[in-house]
């Protein structure tokens, strides 16, 4: 019995369908409205290039293009389509990537955008001047230089192929910025607007809202659908939920517990849709390799056998936003493990009795005595990190574990994490789109190419493994997806089961409850991605 | 009169002194800064080179002293500076809120009075009568209601009963009274009526200590009219306590409103104060503490001049 529930609980997660269509067969669209959303937060800057908060993606978004994006209907978020480059190849040395751009886009002062603008745009992010911020200037490490033969053709050279180049260009961060305003001042962006996107700005007063209407010189002909939007800064989840309920606002993008779920579905009924998809965020819990006995791989080994994943799939998705059980990717995404596979790792295993058999033993032969006390550090986050962390301490205890939780504020328990002051850390991964450059850089010890200054910002676990490194530069350079599959999955089983250097506890879950008015707009793992708005539009 | 309340004005100034330069080191030496917190994101990774770009710009890389004496000079010239996290100038981000926040306190502290002052003046009055034991459970009753889940309850008995939810922008009332009015009424009467509680007890057992005094004896022996001692003699002296608790709840209400602000969904300095303080944003939470313990102290000094009115015999002294 427990043998079918992994493969199952895993395919739910895959194949679950929403209570709303995709937006591709939801009718036609009609013209008008203003759309209105729920933002939790609130963005430090306007400037999309140095933040690293959904709260500025939300309300900013559609006032910006990108060179490519992630196709808004796709659900898995990892197809790439042009945004304002129409079409682009890739050099036979894999190298060099020519894009064209759409000629006849206008930002909205007025100015025709050109590949001067694109250029500018990448320069920044890409070689940002000295006291500039960027933050993912690191994942375009692989770029030498970037080249304009004319103004409607930029051209990236690289230093060596790279398997995620293209999704790094449809970045939903990397907004194409005006290159005459960067000449006169590059921090101008971090506290004014002004794009090619479908929607202009109109107002933002802080700690209340953000609005933007329709641009009617929008170089996408017939786009966007909405007059305007209104984002409204709701912190309060309940707050959230109560906007909903009373129609003071369609939907929240980032996404509802279940419980709040199910209390707009009994309130609402038809009057609202629901749409859910595995969520690219997870929570892992991180063993300082500093520290005895965890720099033991037979009691990480252990840790991990401890966990019964898929019985805890079943009780924790109903009152947590977490569901599938997964590795190193999310489910139903291009190179995510497929249950019959994961279930070959440790931790992973069908049979909770022989796995917890398993971790006893390799306590014991590490020495480590029935009993054994240490500190859990947890980050006083109540969703999910609470029952996460509740779930796992009662894990470990099967095993004859004793485990203190010590539940640290947000700054603390970060500063802890970079600091190496804890045993075994709840850390946390979230990619604002699903591509393993991203999510497993945090895993390299270095030094490698990608990580020229040794050990990775976020290795918290502080291992040290020159075979995992060389894995992710494997997999980064691999243009065959094949090819690269099967090195993600080398990756995974040496993270996750070889050397357990992290365990991943389960894939977070995004449930989006929103007015069934709200057409056009498709869920996907990334709550980063689809957020432009140019393909939403509102029902009667 | 004078003297006193130059006395008073010049005596803020060593307390405001203490107050920043306690919440200037208390700031540094909490765990964790803004930096990470901001670069970090809903991962916990950020990039070492971006901490130390934007350290450097934020000033946060020179010594403790020397930050000190920036911030120090900056608040004698009245100029808070801006916000770490959002780089905006500091009064601008509290101008926005102060303004709610102050309507907000000035409406459930009316409410408050209304309803406190008439309500312990006839407890006190009908002492260990129905009357009296009505207005000790309802005022108990609100003693024991946290604001914020008064404001729950409305919220959710708007919503199923009317399907309705106030409005979750704000809206000055001078642009639209009709609108701020609809959603500023009901934080108002859940913050008012626990404030009122608190008053109302406060008003009855002045009233009972007032009202057993040898000069009500007194007044009453020689005949003067019932209503005239309540008013001028009784009333008056009893508001002495009943003024400072108002002038406190007062206070705290311009800054310590955070749950039913967060309920309500309103753009006050209660948020803002919480917000500043959870991402470490040093020269906001500062300005924040300073402004707070403004109010407490002006506020203070308000009362105390209200009681030199009240009782004449304090301004002798």
């Amino acid at each position: 019995m427990r043998r079918c529930l992994g493969p199952l609980v895993t395919l739910f997660a895959v194949l679950w369908l929403p209570a709303a269509p995709p937006a591709a067969a939801q009718g036609m669209p009609r013209y008008g409205g203003e759309l209105i959303f729920a933002v939790p937060s609130e963005m430090p800057s306007y400037d999309g290039h140095r933040e690293s908060t959904f709260a500025l993606i939300h309300p900013m978004a559609p006032h910006y293009n990108t060179l490519l994006r992630i196709d808004p209907m796709d659900r898995s978020g990892s197809k790439v389509v042009g945004d304002l480059a129409e079409s682009w190849t890739v050099g036979k040395d894999g190298r060099t990537y020519t894009f064209r751009l759409r000629r006849g886009v206008k930002f909205h002062d007025g100015a025709e955008f050109t590949s001067r603008d694109a250029k500018a745009t990448y320069d920044k992010i890409v070689f940002p001047p000295s006291g500039v911020a960027s933050e993912r200037k690191g994942s375009y490490v692989n770029i030498e230089a970037v080249e304009t033969p004319d103004p409607y053709t930029i051209v990236f050279r690289l230093k060596f192929p790279s398997a995620s180049f293209l999704s790094s260009v449809a970045s939903p961060w990397n907004w194409i910025y005006k290159a005459d305003i960067l000449e006169k001042d590059i921090r101008w962006y971090e506290t004014n607007v002004m794009g090619t996107g479908p929607f202009v700005f109109v107002e933002h007063v802080k700690g209340s809202h953000w609005v933007g209407k329709k641009n009617p010189n929008y170089w996408d002909k017939g786009k966007p659908y909405l007059d305007g939007y209104r984002a409204l800064f709701i912190k309060d989840s309940a707050a959230q939920v109560a906007a909903i309920r009373g129609e003071r606002a369609h939907i929240q993008f980032r996404g509802f517990s279940p419980a709040e779920r199910d209390s707009l579905v009994a309130a609402l009924g038809a009057r609202i849709a629901v749409q859910e998809s595995p969520w690219d965020c997870v929570l892992l819990a991180t063993m300082n390799h500093e520290k005895k006995p965890f720099d033991d791989k037979r009691v990480r080994r252990a840790l991990t056998l401890a966990l019964d994943r898929y019985q805890g799939s079943q009780a924790l998705s109903k009152i947590a936003i977490v569901k599938a059980v997964a590795g190193v990717q999310v489910p139903g995404t291009p190179f995510a493990t497929p249950p019959a596979e994961l279930e070959k790792l440790a931790g992973y295993w069908p049979d909770i009795n022989k796995s917890r058999a398993e971790a006893r033993r390799l306590l014991k032969e590490a020495g480590v005595p029935e009993g054994f006390a240490f500190t859990f550090k947890n980050r006083g986050v109540p969703m999910p990190y609470e029952p996460l962390g509740v779930w796992l301490i009662d894990q470990w205890r099967q095993v004859g574990l004793n485990v203190r939780q010590e539940v640290a504020e947000t700054a603390k328990w970060f500063a802890d994490l970079r600091g190496g002051d804890f045993e075994v850390a709840m850390d946390a991964q979230c990619g604002y789109m699903v591509e393993p450059d991203l999510d497993l850089y945090k895993f390299q010890s270095g030094p490698t190419s990608a990580a020229p200054r040794g050990i990775s910002d976020a290795n918290y676990a502080r291992q040290k493994d020159s075979v995992l490194d060389e894995l992710y530069v494997k997999q980064s350079r691999a243009i065959d997806p094949e090819e690269r599959k099967k090195y993600v999955r080398e990756f995974e089983k040496r993270l996750l089961d070889e050397e357990v250097h992290s365990m991943y506890t389960l894939q977070w879950h995004r449930i989006v409850p929103h007015s069934a008015r709200v057409k056009g707009w498709t869920v996907t793992p990334s709550h980063y991605l689809n957020n432009q708005l140019d393909t939403v539009w509102l029902t009667e | 009169m004078g003297k006193y309340i130059v006395k008073r004005l010049v005596l803020m100034i060593p307390t405001l002194l203490g107050v920043a330069v306690l919440i200037f080191f208390l700031m540094r030496v909490v765990p964790g800064d803004l930096v990470e917190l901001r670069f970090a994101g809903e991962s916990a990774f950020a990039q070492k080179e971006n901490l130390d770009t934007e350290r450097a710009r934020l000033g946060l890389d020179q010594p403790l002293w020397k930050q000190f004496l920036v911030w120090i000079a900056g608040v004698v010239r009245l100029d808070f500076g801006k916000s770490m996290w959002t780089g905006a100038p500091i009064i601008e981000e509290i101008k926005l809120r102060f303004a709610l926040s102050l309507q907000l306190a000035i409406m459930a502290t009316i409410i408050a009075v209304l309803l406190a002052i008439p309500l312990g003046v006839l407890a006190a009055l009908k002492q260990d009568t129905w009357v009296d034991y009505t207005v000790r459970i309802v005022s108990i009753a609100g003693l024991a209601t946290p604001s914020f889940w008064l404001g729950i309850v409305f919220i959710l008995g708007l919503l199923i009963v009317f399907k309705w939810l106030p409005p979750m922008v704000y809206t000055p009332f001078w642009i639209n009274p009709w609108q701020n009015m609809l959603q500023l009424i009901w934080p108002a009467l859940a913050v008012g009526y626990r404030y009122s509680a608190v008053a109302t007890r406060m008003t009855r057992s002045a009233m009972l200590e007032v009202l057993r005094e040898d000069y009500i004896r007194t007044a009453r022996a020689k005949g003067l009219w019932e209503q005239l001692i309540l008013s001028r003699h009784a009333l008056k002296n009893a508001m002495l306590p009943v003024l400072t608790v108002i002038a406190l709840e007062f206070a705290f209400l311009m800054g310590g409103l955070v749950v039913t602000e967060q309920v309500f969904n309103l753009n006050g300095l209660g948020l803002l104060f919480v917000e500043a303080v959870a991402h470490r944003d040093y020269t906001l939470t500062q300005a924040l503490v300073m402004l707070v313990a403004f109010v407490f102290i002006f506020v203070n000094f308000l009362v105390d001049l209200a009681y030199a009115w009240l009782d004449p015999r304090i301004r002798f002294r």
